[in-house]
């Protein structure tokens, strides 16, 4: 048997060193954007050590120690008997520490050695079960396409390096506060990329429901704490790089307002619940997004603590339900109010924070979400007021449709019939509750906007009361096939795409068989006439060769002669 | 005497002797030709002593040196020439390989 307290110790030790750095950040008066007077710029490309840790920085560095912490205690439970535990428990603990690198460093290249750590930790946990083909693909897909998206990343940090003269977020900061955004579109785009590759927005989003086959903490882990959260909080950390830019930020809305929607009807027609799950993660990053598009960074970095919470709560309760029915198809589910008792409230919780439903904490952001997109309506903010107001129309939708799929989710997974008797591990149910008091505890002290909050509440009972009216049936075929084959998006990542690049493969294997190997193949050639000419000399007969030797000694001394 | 007549006279038999090494067959005639070659060799050594009139003679003795080599060489010659007809039954050069 492994000992696994040492796994939890270490964990533990980490996340109370985070939470001693990160508490006291809290109070500062400072937010993404405030440039400070005494800032030096580093001038040349250094691993420097330096950190700064905004309160929106401490924020996630607490989330991501807390969350991992609570995954760490869950997995002694779920993970426990698994004969590579040792691998996967320090692995966890690695992502930790390049998330926290990520989160407080203040030098690029530590960002984003930080972020790359964090795409290798995910390929080997989703990867945990490596003898499963579909664990292989998925961990394989994930990381090939967050590595194509950090090739923009790394892009961006030399176009900044090169425009301010520095690798220092700070310093690029002061930078731009003094000398005006500079080549903000072409940064703006290339960050872009980078984390819609990583937070799995459109046309990137497909690895995230792909990465299933992984062990259900680590989705937890990645989808609440660490991986895509890394994408929305660095895109709000260079915002000041590039904030008031029109083009990023209208393409950005356009993102994320696409991906909220697509994401969310797709968890709407699943028959799995783990994978409903992870589509309604990809919606609500892209509500975070949309708060940033809209210019409101603080709400978008408080929706994702507040999203990070739940959806935490939500996979390691799906883990619970998992462990004890033995799959993840919500068809196996149902009646599991009675038998799980502990999950069933916990996840009500969460179900209800995703949804949106007063007194959660997923209540208060999600509204203060919609109150910043309505905000930019107004037109004050880079974002055109037409693309504010079509963002606004679908983010209304997706609380409609977030409400609808929370609730058929929460009635197949634990109304109905109860079945049989399952049993809940304690250290996995604690790390439940304390995820459902979080939910709770953190909505204390959130302003409320009394018209969005009216509005967003109606339209979430709407969304309840159309999956109450629907119960387990099926949209009508024409809606649901396309949306249950996902519309077939998948389609130009897993065919397409590397359909093109055999192709190019195969133009660049033509061009070097024909065109290249021309001069090594001459070359060849060459040395094979003159050896047969030459081997025609070696006729084994020393007469022959004496001939040669007095032939070219006469020859020598004729030329001596006729030289002087 | 001019130095030019012994010259002559040894590039000549330097140039049978040559001859008869590359093209002749019989292998006691290329060992004749390489006599005969040595022996060109003597002729000029002795020729210089006579026309730098040196007091050590090293011409000379250095042309009783190639005699004795000569004789020597002429009888490990000899004795390979009849180890090879023993052998062979021939003394054609050409075959020499075929034993």
């Amino acid at each position: 048997m492994i000992r696994r307290w040492p796994y939890v110790a270490l964990t533990a030790v980490v996340a109370v060193a985070v939470a001693i750095w990160a508490i006291p950040e809290l109070d500062q008066r400072a937010f993404f954007g405030y440039v400070p007077t005494n800032a030096t710029p580093t001038m040349l490309p250094s691993l420097s050590l330096d950190t700064r840790v905004l309160p929106d920085s401490a924020k996630v560095m607490l989330l991501a120690a807390g969350v991992t912490l609570l995954v760490q205690v869950y997995s002694t439970a779920y993970m426990g008997k698994d004969r590579r535990y040792r691998s996967y428990a320090l692995l966890i603990v690695l992502f930790l520490v390049a998330m926290i690198a990520v989160v407080a460093t203040d030098n690029l290249f530590v960002l984003l050695i930080g972020w790359e750590v964090m795409g290798v930790c995910s390929y080997l946990l989703i990867g945990h079960w490596w003898e499963q083909p579909q664990s292989r693909a998925g961990a394989m897909k994930a990381l090939v396409v967050t590595r194509f998206g950090d090739l923009g990343l790394l892009v961006a940090i030399v176009v900044i390096g090169q425009t301010y003269g520095t690798y220092s977020i700070t310093g690029a900061w002061v930078g731009a506060a003094d000398q005006g955004q500079q080549h903000g579109t072409a940064i703006g785009l290339l960050v872009l990329l980078a984390v819609v590759g990583k937070s799995a927005q459109v046309p990137l989003q497909t690895w995230l429901p792909d990465a299933m086959p992984g062990p259900t903490p680590i989705t937890a882990l990645i989808h609440a704490a660490t991986m895509v959260a890394a994408g929305v909080y660095v895109f709000a950390r260079l915002l000041p790089l590039y904030g008031n830019d029109t083009t990023v930020m209208t393409a950005l809305a356009v993102v994320s307002g696409v991906t909220m929607l697509l994401a969310a009807l797709f968890a709407l027609v699943q028959h799995d619940l783990k994978r409903a799950l992870a589509w309604s993660t990809v919606s609500q990053l892209a509500y975070m997004f949309a708060a940033i598009a809209a210019g409101a960074a603080d709400v978008g970095i408080s929706h994702l603590v507040s999203h990070g919470a739940y959806k935490a709560l939500l996979f390691l309760g799906c883990g619970v339900v998992m462990h004890a029915v033995g799959t993840s198809a919500l068809s196996a589910m149902g009646g599991l109010r009675t038998t799980l008792p502990a999950t069933f409230w916990t996840m009500t919780i969460g179900f209800a924070a995703l949804a949106g439903i007063i007194p959660t904490v997923g209540f208060f952001t999600k509204d203060r979400v919609l109150e910043s997109i309505h905000v930019a309506t107004h037109g004050e903010t880079p974002l055109p007021g037409g693309v504010a107001w079509a963002l606004l129309v679908v983010a209304y939708v997706t609380v409609f449709v977030t409400a609808a799929y929370a609730m058929r989710l929460w009635m197949l997974t634990f109304l109905g019939l109860p079945s049989k008797q399952h049993v809940e591990p304690p250290s996995m149910t604690w790390p439940l509750v304390a995820l459902g008091v979080a939910c709770l505890a953190l909505s204390i002290g959130e302003p409320l906007d009394l018209d969005t909050a009216a509005l967003s509440t109606l339209v979430a009972l709407a969304g309840i009361a159309f999956a109450w009216w629907r119960q387990d049936a099926d949209l009508p075929g024409p809606v649901q096939r396309p949306l249950a084959a996902e519309l077939g998006l998948d389609h130009p990542i897993t065919r397409l795409i590397p359909a093109g690049t055999i192709g190019v493969a195969r133009v660049a294997d033509a061009a070097d068989r024909e065109g290249i190997d021309v001069y090594p193949r001459g070359g060849a050639v060459l040395a094979g006439l003159v050896s047969s000419a030459v081997r025609a000399l070696q006729t084994g007969r020393v007469q022959v060769y004496a001939s040669v030797i007095a032939v070219g000694a006469f020859v020598v001394v004729l030329v001596g002669v006729i030289a002087r | 005497m001019p130095l030019l007549y012994p010259l002559l006279l040894s590039s000549a038999l330097f140039g049978i002797g040559l001859y008869g090494v590359l093209a002749r067959r019989n292998a006691v005639m290329v060992l004749v030709g390489v006599e005969l070659m040595l022996n060109a060799v003597n002729l000029q050594l002795v020729a210089y002593d006579a026309w730098f009139a040196e007091t050590l003679h090293t011409g000379q003795v250095l042309t009783l040196f190639v005699i004795a080599l000569a004789a020597a060489e002429i009888g490990l010659g000899l004795a390979i020439v009849m180890a090879m007809f023993r052998a062979t039954g021939s003394i054609d050069v050409d075959e020499a390989d075929r034993a």
